[in-house]
């Protein structure tokens, strides 16, 4: 007889002691007798959802599920007896009905459980039919793929999350045979609160849950740290260490010499760095100048060359900056300050975020200051860490202490907030993210927060009978939420996260108290509110009336400056053009060809769209519009050229212009160099009158407000 | 300029002021003894202002060269020149009396003369030939890009006929270019039209379009190069057509498409062609007016140093 605390079983015919309490599955295991599981995981709780483990147990009226029933004293229990073949034969067959074979991870590793087991078993196949509609995929998370059809619902991943991780994100929905598991409540997985650790993943026994590889992409400019190294720093602190393991080769350590440069603004990127010692220096390297608006002529022969000859060593680049812009919102916790663009970065922190998530052109020049050493990771990487809470408290406590401030005062209203009010909002406002595509707040919802915009670019839409018209981009610097919080009304419009977007959130109680201590402040936003509500509700009464023809085809409702070109009036002299280029350092921003509108050719020439695709994604915010029409390209251009490629009427060029910087091997002199810069049609703002328009002899060049100048044409009423 | 009702107060001021010149034209030249003199005081006067209206219209060539320069909106100097340009003639020969005088003086009015006539057949063309222009060119480009222009419809023109006759027997295939231009191009860089695009049909094997490629090499390539005689029938749209027509029936149907294609870049060509005609008749009787003009303003001034002094 054998001590009272332990039992006596054969599994198999193995005689077995095990202690009260103990499973079949484990004294199994103990004896080295193999039960295949599908939903048990042995860190995680039992649940017995899939049946695989079924056992026979002797004089027992059902088969029993090794993974949860206990052994009993004196059990003799058969875990491959034909009975149990037959009717794991059969389980296999119904989860294979719906699976996709081979599924995603069986593709690339070979391993899915449920794939091999049911090969082991001699199934290749299944002779039920599948559901008549695949449950879907998901694939809005950057580092797990998500494929409802390859779920099994065994469960693994929803303790994974909740035993395991304690972070409660995954659970069911639905009945029967519509169930499946669900994040947060049933939001596509990178819009939940998920936080990229990655345990669903590795716990996941089929290809439901897969890793996405970053790009495809594996960085080798550095040393590889391996999982273990990473998990010791304390940004990992929390990381899921198969997942690094996994995604080996995304993040590297990299060492540069003081000096040396890390990154280059307007070049191509898909990393973001972290500062694991020493200092950086960023920088805008490209001069702050723009091509002037002249009002005189360029002359010709020797003039132009003595004209010429004095920008190379006049230092007056002639700013164009009139006081609105006192920093320039760069990828990095810090803006520069328009006077002298220069900063430093330190340990501890993070850069290139905008471009490693939504592949923005660098935004400025990374150099090392001393020996530094730096972690350059993929996005994937990235958005994991962004999720760990530990992190993004690192994070968020360096941009309160680092940023916040600057960040407020280069919002140009709120430029005269005092100190200690900063001091009062820094431990007070919130940092959140949002995923591409996702909501911030709907129109007609209650106004409850204000936001800065601290990275990313976010559309401003509204809508109306007929539509939805989309009334600005906003970049980081900008601010949106005031007007509802000022009227003490509902969002005036729907504001969405084109990209990865962080918001600065200020809650209505502070917003509230800072209107109240600084009257200023709150004329000059409700000044600002109620013209932009007044145009807005003349663009809804123009929109409602208009008859959708050709107009529409044409892209000419998405414009509100045309220049229009009477050809029955134009003699083809190209006054305009000539005028155009003598206006703009020798380069025409316009060129009479394009689409005809009646007798009108409509010049390919800016047209200042309601809808300014061409602001989206400058990574230095250097295209904007100010209150009047015209777009603006400011000083800091880098010339990326991406404002470039997504105008779709191939209005901005990139035009190379000479300028005078200081020259590194001879100090205290000059050199020119050639730089780019975007330029547009700025309706020769600095002029009285376009200049196409004003050296026209025939009267046929003419800027105009396209539906007010063809209401009658449209049939509208005026 | 287009003579519309933007005009018609610089029409009501220019007569009226010919009105007023005239009311003092005719007593002085039938009160005086000897008949009207350009020497005598009000011939002087006439001659001063007519000759400093000449001077203002002949500015405009300069007005032309400073276009951002803000000395007065493009379509006044304009009006000016046109309105005042032809009240000068009157005050010149009022000035003169309506005789010719010696040599120099019989030059200049016949220089006279020419510039006001060319001036006034310019104006006649500017009131049709644009919107002419517009109707009959849906396909015009930028002058200085019809060249390039061309040289890109050879090039498609050589890539769709090889696609679906196999290898043209010529010298140097003109590859295509399909970069797009528009917006900020600088002088030289051509506007491009990009593929056309389509159906994906099955064709038969090139053989068969041995008619199509012959045609191609013996007339409708030569008609798509830089030079191309005005009285080839490829330029005459009923001809074209006509030859199209023919090919259509010799070819089998699935290189129709292709033939249509062929068909619209011929007629493309046709339209510069056009284009390049029609503009050089618009802005062919400058090449009189402007230099004659500045030959008048010269001579006229030596005439006034040479009367003034001697």
């Amino acid at each position: 007889m054998s001590p009272p605390d332990l039992l006596e079983l054969t599994i198999d015919g193995q005689p077995l002691k095990v202690p009260p309490g103990t499973t079949i599955f484990e004294a199994a295991r103990r004896s080295g007798i193999a039960v295949p599981v599908l939903c048990h995981a042995q860190h995680q709780t039992p649940v017995a959802v899939c049946r695989v483990c079924t056992v026979e147990v002797k004089n027992a009226r059902v088969l029993a599920a090794a993974c949860i029933r206990p052994v009993e004293n004196g059990m003799e229990v058969w875990t491959d007896s034909e009975r149990v073949r037959k009717v794991r034969r059969t389980l296999y067959e119904v989860l294979l009905a719906d699976h996709p074979t081979p599924c995603a991870r069986q593709q690339a590793t070979g391993d899915c459980e449920l794939e091999t087991q049911a090969a082991q078993a001699g199934l290749r196949h299944s002779r039920f039919a599948a559901r008549s509609h695949a449950r879907g995929a998901d694939a809005s998370s950057p580092i797990i793929n998500v494929d409802h059809t390859a779920c099994i619902l065994c469960d693994r991943c929803i303790r994974a999350c909740s035993e395991v991780k304690q972070n409660f994100v995954i659970g069911r929905t639905g009945k029967g045979t519509e169930t499946s598991i669900a994040f947060d409540t049933d939001v596509p997985m990178g819009e939940s609160s998920c936080v990229g650790c990655g345990e669903c993943m590795v716990s996941c026994p089929t290809g439901a849950l897969t890793n996405k590889r970053a790009l495809d992409v594996v960085l080798h400019d550095g040393a590889e740290i391996s999982p273990d190294e990473l998990l010791a720093l304390p940004m990992f602190a929390g990381a899921s260490g198969t997942f690094l393991a996994l995604n080996r080769g995304s993040v590297i350590r990299r060492r540069f010499r003081a000096g040396e440069v890390i990154c280059r603004e307007g070049e191509q990127g898909s990393t973001a760095f972290y500062v694991l010692s020493g200092r950086v220096q960023v920088s805008i390297a490209s001069p702050l100048a723009h091509v002037k608006d002249s009002r005189g002529s360029q002359g010709a022969g020797v003039t132009r060359f003595f004209r010429r000859l004095s920008q190379l060593v006049s230092s007056d680049e002639d700013p164009r900056d009139e006081g609105g812009h006192r920093f320039i919102p760069i990828d990095a916790s810090v803006n520069l300050p328009h006077g002298n663009p220069v900063a430093e970065l330190g340990q501890g922190e993070l850069f290139g975020e905008m471009t490693c998530l939504s592949l923005y052109p660098r935004s400025a020049t990374v150099r090392a200051l001393e020996d530094t050493e730096v972690l350059e990771m993929l996005r994937n990487v990235l958005y994991m860490l962004r999720k760990n809470r530990t992190f993004k408290a690192e994070l968020d406590r360096r941009y309160r202490d680092r940023a916040l401030a600057t960040h407020l005062r280069s919002v140009p209203m709120l430029a005269g907030v005092s100190e200690d009010f900063i001091d009062h909002l820094r431990e007070r406002v919130t940092l959140v993210a949002f995923e591409p595509g996702q909501v911030i707040f709907r129109q007609d919802e209650a106004a409850d927060n204000f936001y800065l915009v601290r990275i990313g670019f976010v559309k401003v839409t509204q809508s109306f009978p007929g539509g939805e018209i989309v009334l600005k981009y906003l970049a980081r610097g900008d601010y949106l939420g005031e007007i509802g919080l000022l009227h003490d009304s509902v969002r005036m419009a729907t504001c969405t996260a084109l990209d990865h977007v962080e918001l600065v959130r200020i809650g209505a109680e502070d917003f509230g108290e800072m209107m109240r201590r600084f009257p200023a402040i709150r004329s000059v936003m409700e000044a600002e509110a109620s013209s932009r509500l007044a145009e807005v509700r003349e663009r809804h009464e123009r929109a409602a009336s208009l008859p959708i023809s050709n107009f529409l085809a044409q892209g000419l409702m998405e414009a509100q400056n045309l220049l229009l070109l009477d050809l029955e009036r134009c003699t083809r002299c190209d006054l305009c053009v000539r005028a155009c280029a003598d206006a703009h350092d020798g380069v025409t921003r316009l060129v009479r060809d394009g689409l005809r509108f009646d007798h009108y050719l409509v010049a390919t020439s800016c047209r200042s769209c309601r809808d300014p695709l061409c602001m989206i994604g400058c990574p230095v915010g250097s295209i904007r519009r100010r209150d009047s029409l015209e777009i603006l390209i400011e000083d800091w251009c880098i010339g990326c050229g991406l404002c470039a490629k997504n105008c779709p009427y191939g209005n901005i060029n990139l035009h190379s212009f000479t300028v005078s910087v200081p020259d590194e091997m001879q100090p205290g002199r000059k050199k020119a160099v050639v730089r780019e810069k975007a330029t547009t049609c700025d309706l020769s703002r600095d002029l009285k009158e376009p200049a196409c328009v004003y050296a026209c002899p025939h009267g046929a060049a003419m800027r105009v407000e396209p539906l007010s100048f063809f209401a009658e044409k449209l049939g509208l009423s005026r | 300029m287009l003579l519309d009702g933007a005009q018609r107060r610089w029409l009501i001021g220019t007569a009226l002021a010919a009105v007023i010149a005239t009311a003092a034209y005719v007593p002085y030249a039938t009160g005086r003894l000897n008949g009207p003199s350009g020497g005598s005081w009000p011939g002087l006067t006439f001659g001063v202002v007519g000759f400093a209206l000449m001077l203002y219209a002949g500015a405009l060539g300069a007005r032309r060269k400073v276009p951002t320069w803000r000395v007065g909106r493009a379509t006044t100097w304009m009006k000016g020149h046109l309105w005042l340009g032809l009240f000068s003639y009157l005050l010149i020969l009022y000035h003169a009396g309506f005789a010719w005088g010696g040599s120099l003086t019989l030059a200049l009015m016949v220089l006279f003369t020419i510039v006001i006539a060319s001036g006034i057949y310019g104006v006649i063309l500017q009131q049709f030939m644009p919107r002419l222009m517009m109707d009959r060119l849906p396909l015009e480009t930028v002058y200085e890009q019809i060249d390039a222009i061309v040289g890109q419809l050879r090039g498609e023109a050589d890539a769709l006929v090889g696609s679906v006759a196999g290898p043209l027997p010529v010298a140097e295939l003109t590859p295509p270019d399909h970069r797009r231009g528009g917006g900020g191009l600088a002088p030289g860089e051509a506007l491009t039209r990009g593929p056309r695009p389509r159906s994906a049909a099955v064709l038969p094997p090139p053989s068969e379009a041995t008619p199509l490629r012959d045609a191609y090499v013996r007339e409708i390539r030569t008609y798509l190069s830089l030079d191309v005689p005005r009285n080839r029938r490829l330029g005459r749209r009923r001809e074209r057509d006509a030859l199209f027509a023919h090919l259509r029936t010799m070819l089998p149907t699935p290189f129709h498409e292709a033939l249509d294609e062929l068909n619209a870049i011929c007629e493309e060509r046709r339209q510069l062609a056009l284009q390049k005609r029609m503009h050089h008749w618009l802005h062919g009787w400058l090449l009189v007016h402007a230099p004659l003009s500045m030959a008048l303003l010269l001579l006229a001034a030596v005439h006034a140093i040479i009367s003034i002094r001697y």
